[in-house]
């Protein structure tokens, strides 16, 4: 089609454009990109410190020796799972306002899993040795850890949502429709994988007799569940700012379809925890103490007790925003639903999960947990990757998506082609 | 083929701790400061755990020796994603530290809590590195370790037993704690043999096993205490 050199060129063009993309941008844009590379590098120093240190310079103890890390990597997973709801309406039911967005939802799940394969490695006393849990290189115990399925799942998921989105957006930088019997296997492939990255998570946790509170049947579908609530939520919130600092156009019945989902979810999520709560406060044997722990307190440790509480009434309220037709249509308060629901799950998934799962231990020993600032530091470092590497991907689809940046043949033409 | 166990007689245990002592001088346990001890990070291989039978006025306080049970069915082996715990063929089961990529899965997943996590490098005072055994290998920060059944001193006495041209007899291995213990508390043998000391007290009225019902299957069985 080319000659050796016009294709040299055009790379060449590629490549010029992405980087201009990437490091031209306005004055918000360079602000919000140097504090996340700030927050990097500061996350950076402190996790070589415990590098260099071990694990002793978090909080962590013999007790409760996952913490912060693992609550986030759940919470994460439960992100990028979420990503699927869009994938549903938007490919098989053709519903078109979630089809604009959805590969912007596709890259957002990427960047999730990112940041979740991260939050693990930071947890890992050795990380030198990784390269023991990578397909193929080193030799995992699969199938038998829950762990070797969660590294197979996760990265397959993560070349998955970004094969998906990069083949969409080439196909648009060249003005081409894509190739729907090829990349529509991949796209539903992609929904029961969503569904079994979060199951296997769930099974990682749910396997332990050593732990009742996770060892209850019940917890795959609350984790799907709540993911269900918080992925969206923060998908919304993502979709607004896009909106307004980019020329991409967004309707507002993608938001309030979207926001509907959440409602539905929610509703799953706070009955199937409904469901949990009776079992183990009706029969009352001793597995209730965790529960104990965290909603109540137990022997005096009620570290988390204000947590939970909060978390609580954050999700019953949005479910209500989300469920009144017209708070879920105003956007002040669809916004003020979906900080609800990512704050409440994160605290109910995340450390309201990890932590109770410790306190009390097999043993019946009380040790409470709360994460130092090494901990939170490292976790702020590992959430500003996320975002800084979802702000790049994002600064360079968008223009492709609204044919802003094509191939050089149809930028000379000067004229914008409308998908669809 | 053995199937080694250990009996532990709690009517005999006078909780003087010689077990835990004995394990620290021959496995190379890091010596713990009280500043992280009591910030939860130790490492004992065999630990007296504390309990309180009864209720007040007719309240027992009571020591459980608890080494690794080295069960049947670990939890531990499972979760491993890289395969760094294996169980021997004769039961024991084990870590292999240079592999352990320290995620604490197997720690979070151990009902009896037998395993520790090294949440920094290890120190001896400067007098005492020169008196480490040889045997046994250090582990370095950020791995897990546990107690072995004081697997080296079965290597030792198989190799023993083979330059004398003979089979191994249970009585050629013993682990330190049993080889320590002042009250004779401990008992340490061949299950598979049903006149082994060990096999005997198993089958005792006083036996029992820690979280039975966990299906786990340990190969420590403990006699309960007199009333």
């Amino acid at each position: 089609m080319e000659n050796p050199q016009g294709l040299l060129k055009e790379t060449w063009h590629f490549y010029k454009k992405t980087l201009m993309l990437v490091f031209r941008g306005s004055k918000i844009y360079y602000a919000w990109c140097i504090s996340l590379l700030a927050m990097i590098i500061v996350g950076f120093i402190f996790y070589w410190k415990q590098h260099e240190m071990g694990l002793i310079e978090t909080n962590l103890t013999d007790q409760v020796s996952w913490g912060l890390y693992i609550a986030n990597f759940t919470y994460l997973v439960g992100m990028a799972a979420a990503a699927v709801l869009l994938v549903i309406p938007s490919y098989i039911y053709q519903f078109k306002p979630i089809k604009e967005i959805v590969v912007l939802g596709e890259l957002f799940a990427a960047s999730s899993i990112i940041m979740a394969i991260l939050f693990v490695m930071v947890d890992l006393g050795r990380l030198d040795r990784v390269w023991h849990m990578i397909p193929f290189v080193g030799s995992m115990n699969f199938p038998a850890s829950l762990l070797a399925w969660d590294v197979l799942v996760l990265n397959g998921y993560l070349l998955l949502n970004l094969f998906i989105p990069i083949y969409l957006l080439v196909k648009f930088y060249y003005r081409k429709e894509p190739n729907w019997k090829f990349i529509l296997p991949f796209i539903l492939l992609s929904i029961p994988w969503a569904v079994g990255i979060h199951t296997v998570t769930a099974f990682l946790y749910n396997g332990l007799a050593a732990r009742p509170f996770w060892n209850a049947s019940i917890l795959a579908p609350r984790f799907l569940a709540s993911a269900f609530c918080s992925g969206p939520a923060i998908i919304i919130i993502i979709f607004q700012i896009i909106r307004k600092v980019s020329s991409i156009t967004l309707e507002d019945k993608a938001l309030f379809k979207i926001a509907e989902l959440i409602a539905y979810s929610m509703f799953l999520n706070l009955f199937l925890l409904g469901a949990e709560i009776f079992k183990e406060y009706y029969s009352g044997t001793v597995h209730m103490a965790s529960f104990k722990y965290l909603f109540e307190g137990l022997h005096e440790h009620t570290a988390l007790v204000p947590w939970i509480w909060t978390a609580m009434a954050m999700n019953v309220t949005a479910f209500f925003l989300f469920l009144i037709p017209s708070t879920r249509k105003r956007l002040s308060t669809l916004n003020l639903g979906c900080l609800f629901v990512i704050v409440g799950v994160w605290i109910e998934k995340g450390p309201g999960f990890v932590i109770p799962g410790f306190v009390p231990d097999p043993l019946g020993e009380i040790h409470e947990y709360v994460p130092n600032l090494l901990e939170l530091m490292v976790s702020f470092g590992i959430w500003a990757t996320g975002l800084l590497i979802f702000t790049l991907l994002m600064k360079v689809a968008i223009p492709i998506e609204t044919g802003e940046f094509s191939h050089t043949e149809y930028e000379k033409e000067g004229y914008t082609v409308k998908r669809h | 083929m053995h199937r080694w166990g250990m009996v532990i007689d709690l009517d005999r245990c006078s909780g003087c701790q010689a077990c835990m002592a004995a394990c620290h001088a021959e496995n190379n346990i890091a010596i713990i400061g009280p500043e992280e001890s009591a910030m939860g990070r130790t490492i004992h291989w065999i630990e007296l755990l504390p309990f309180i039978e009864g209720e007040y006025p007719h309240i027992k306080a009571r020591l459980l020796p608890r080494p690794c049970m080295h069960c049947e069915h670990p939890a531990c082996i499972k979760v491993c994603p890289v395969g760094a715990t294996y169980a021997n063929e004769e039961g024991i089961v084990g870590i292999v530290y240079s592999r352990c990529i320290g995620c604490r899965y197997c720690t979070t997943a151990c009902p009896y809590t037998v395993r520790s996590f090294n949440w920094y490098k290890p120190q001896w005072p400067k007098e005492m590195e020169g008196s480490l055994n040889r045997d046994v290998s250090i582990r370095g920060k950020g791995v897990v370790e546990k107690c072995s059944f004081c697997h080296h001193r079965l290597l030792k006495a198989r190799e023993r037993a083979k330059a004398e041209k003979r089979e191994l007899l249970s009585e050629d291995y013993i682990p330190a704690c049993v080889q320590a213990c002042p009250s004779n508390a401990m008992y340490f043998g061949d299950l598979n043999d049903p006149f082994s000391t060990v096999s005997i007290l198993s089958r005792e009225r006083r036996a029992f096993k820690l979280l039975e019902d966990l299906g786990t299957e340990p190969k420590v069985i403990y006699l309960s205490e007199g009333m």
